[in-house]
C-alpha cells in the first residue's frame, strides 16, 4: 500500500467517525423536548431518531459532491479536485481534508463533553478552513464567495449563524404564545396528553430533515477523498458503500444519544412542557425545511436551540436561563475558529512528518484525544437514566440514585 | 458585501415560511385540541362545561389541516432528494423537476 492510499483509508475512517459524532451531537436537536417532557422513553426516543436519520440519509440521493467548495478551493465547481492538488497521488488534498475532519472531531467531541450544543456543520467546515489555511494559504479559503450568490465562509457561516437563532426565536415564541392562548379553556391533564402526540410527530420531522441534510456532508467528503486518490471518477454520483456507511454511522451515533448535550437542551435552558416542546419543534422543522428548500443552509443546532429558547420567550411566566444560552452562543462563536486551529495544527504536523507516517500520526493524536474526552466523560456520566435529574446549574449532574443502588 | 443582501432577503422568506407553518401548525393542532376537549366536555375543560359532539368533527378538521402540512414537509424532503421540487402554483403544491 503506497503513502496515498493508507491516507485514503485513514480519511475514510475518520470520516465515518466525524459522521458518527454529528450523529450523537445532534439526537438533542430533534428528542431533547420530547424526552424533557416524558412524551417518549429516553431509549425509545433515541431508537426513533436514529431510525429516522437512517431513512433521511437514503433519501439524499442527490449529489452532495461540492459541499466543501461553500468555504475552501479544493475543487472545481463540477465538484472534481483542483488539478493542482493532485500531484503525487493526491497526497495533499488528502492531508488536508484528513486534518479538516479531525478539526470537526475533536471539537465536537469537546462540546459534548461540556453538554454545549454546538454545529457539527460548522465544525467540519471550521476544521476544513483551518487545514486549508496552513495547506494552501489565505487564497484557499473561500471567504466571501463572488458576490452571485450567498456564499463562503461569511455568506455560509457567519451570517447564517448570527440570523438563524433569531428566526427560530421568534417562529418558536410566536407558536407556543399562540398555543397556550388557544388552549387557556383546556384542562392541563388533557393539554398534556394532546400535546405529547404534537411533540412525538414534529420531533420525527426534524429527525428525517437531519438525515437528509447531514449525512450528505460526509458523503460528499469521502467521495472527493475518493476521487483525489483516483480511486472513483464519477462526477454525477456516489459509491454505494459511501451511501451506506455514512448513512449506517449517523443513525448509529444519532442511537447512542449525546445525552450531556440532551440534557442541557431538554433540561437547562426551560422547564419544557409538551405544549411548549410541540411548539419548539415544530419551529425547527419548519425553519430548516424552509431555509434548505430556499437553499439559504442553516444549522440545524442553531435553529433547535433557538427553538427552544423561543419556547420559553413565547410561554407567559416562564424562566429562560440566560446565562445557560450565553455559554451555548459563547461556543457557537468560536466553533469555527477552534476547529479551525485544531485543523490546521493538524495539516502542520501531518505535513511535516509527510507521507503515510503523517497521516497516522495525526490519525494517532486524534485517537488520543478522543479517548482523553471519553475517560473524562465517564467520571461523570449522564445517560438514559440520569438525563432528565433537576437541573443544577451545570452541565454535569450528580450520579443518578438509580445507579448507585 | 452582497452577502448581506442575500442573507437578508432569505432570513426574511425562511421567517416568513416558518410563521406560516412553524407557528401556524402548532396553532391549529392546539385548536384541534381545544375542539376536542369543547366536544369530550367535563374533566378535559377548565370549565367543566357539558360535552358538545361538533367539538370532535372541528377537531377532526384541524388534525386533519395539521397532517397535511406534514404530509408536505415531508414530501419536500424526498423530493430533494430525487432532484425534484415542490412548487405552489399558485396555491397547491405540484412537483416539478428542479431548475
Amino acid at each position: 500500500m503506497d503513502a496515498a492510499t493508507l491516507i485514503l483509508v485513514l480519511v475514510i475512517v475518520t470520516a465515518l467517525a466525524f459522521d458518527f459524532t454529528n450523529g450523537f451531537h445532534d439526537t438533542g436537536n430533534a428528542m431533547a423536548t420530547s424526552i424533557a417532557t416524558g412524551a417518549l422513553r429516553p431509549k425509545v426516543a433515541v431508537a426513533l431518531s436514529a431510525v429516522l436519520n437512517l431513512v433521511g440519509a437514503f433519501l439524499s440521493v442527490e449529489v452532495a459532491l461540492t459541499v466543501t467548495n461553500a468555504v475552501v478551493n479544493l475543487q472545481n465547481s463540477d465538484g472534481a479536485p483542483r488539478a493542482e492538488l493532485l500531484a503525487g497521488g493526491g497526497e495533499n488534498l488528502l492531508l488536508i481534508v484528513l486534518a479538516g475532519l479531525v478539526g470537526g472531531i475533536v471539537w465536537n467531541l469537546f462540546t459534548w463533553l461540556y453538554g454545549l450544543p454546538s454545529s457539527s456543520s460548522h465544525a467540519l467546515l471550521g476544521g476544513l478552513v483551518g487545514s486549508t489555511l496552513a495547506g494552501l494559504g489565505v487564497s484557499g479559503v473561500n471567504w466571501t464567495g463572488d458576490g452571485t450568490k450567498l456564499d463562503g465562509v461569511v455568506g455560509k457561516i457567519l451570517l447564517p449563524a448570527l440570523i438563524s437563532p433569531a428566526i427560530a426565536i421568534a417562529v418558536a415564541a410566536v407558536g407556543t404564545w399562540l398555543v397556550f392562548r388557544i388552549t387557556s379553556g383546556v384542562a392541563d391533564r388533557y393539554r398534556q396528553r394532546g400535546f405529547r402526540w404534537g411533540q412525538i410527530g414534529s420531533a420525527s420531522l426534524v429527525s428525517l430533515a437531519h438525515g437528509t441534510n447531514d449525512a450528505q456532508k460526509t458523503m460528499g467528503v469521502m467521495t472527493l477523498a475518493l476521487i483525489a486518490a483516483g480511486q472513483w471518477t464519477d462526477l454525477e454520483a456516489i459509491p454505494l458503500w459511501v451511501k451506506v456507511s455514512a448513512a449506517a454511522a449517523i443513525a448509529l451515533g444519532t442511537y447512542l444519544g449525546g445525552w450531556r448535550i440532551i440534557r442541557t437542551l431538554g433540561k437547562g435552558l426551560i422547564e419544557i412542557s409538551p405544549a411548549q416542546g410541540m411548539a419548539a419543534e415544530s419551529s425547527s422543522a419548519a425553519v430548516i425545511l424552509s431555509s434548505s428548500h430556499l437553499g439559504f443552509a442553516l444549522s440545524t443546532t442553531h435553529v433547535a436551540t433557538g427553538s427552544i429558547l423561543g419556547s420559553g420567550v413565547g410561554r407567559p411566566g416562564a424562566q429562560v436561563r440566560w446565562s445557560v444560552a450565553g455559554r451555548m452562543v459563547a461556543a457557537w462563536a468560536i466553533t469555527l475558529p477552534s476547529a479551525g486551529l485544531v485543523g490546521a495544527l493538524m495539516y502542520v504536523v501531518g505535513n511535516a512528518l509527510g507521507g503515510a507516517l503523517g497521516g497516522i500520526v495525526v490519525f494517532l493524536v486524534l485517537a488520543g484525544l478522543a479517548g482523553w474526552m471519553y475517560h473524562r466523560s465517564r467520571q461523570a456520566p449522564i445517560n438514559a437514566h440520569n438525563v432528565n435529574e433537576e437541573w443544577d446549574g451545570g452541565a454535569r449532574p450528580q450520579r443518578s440514585r438509580k445507579n448507585v443502588h | 458585501m452582497h452577502n448581506i443582501e442575500f442573507a437578508l432577503e432569505g432570513a426574511l422568506q425562511v421567517l416568513l415560511v416558518g410563521l406560516v407553518l412553524g407557528a401556524g401548525m402548532p396553532a391549529v393542532f392546539a385548536l384541534g385540541i381545544r375542539a376536542m376537549a369543547y366536544g369530550a366536555g367535563g374533566d378535559a375543560e377548565v370549565q367543566q362545561a357539558p360535552p358538545h359532539p361538533v367539538g370532535r368533527l372541528l377537531a377532526g378538521l384541524c388534525f386533519a389541516v395539521v397532517v397535511a402540512g406534514v404530509a408536505l414537509g415531508i414530501t419536500v424532503v424526498v423530493a430533494g432528494g430525487f432532484g425534484k421540487e415542490v412548487v405552489f402554483d399558485p396555491v397547491l403544491p405540484t412537483l416539478v423537476d428542479e431548475g
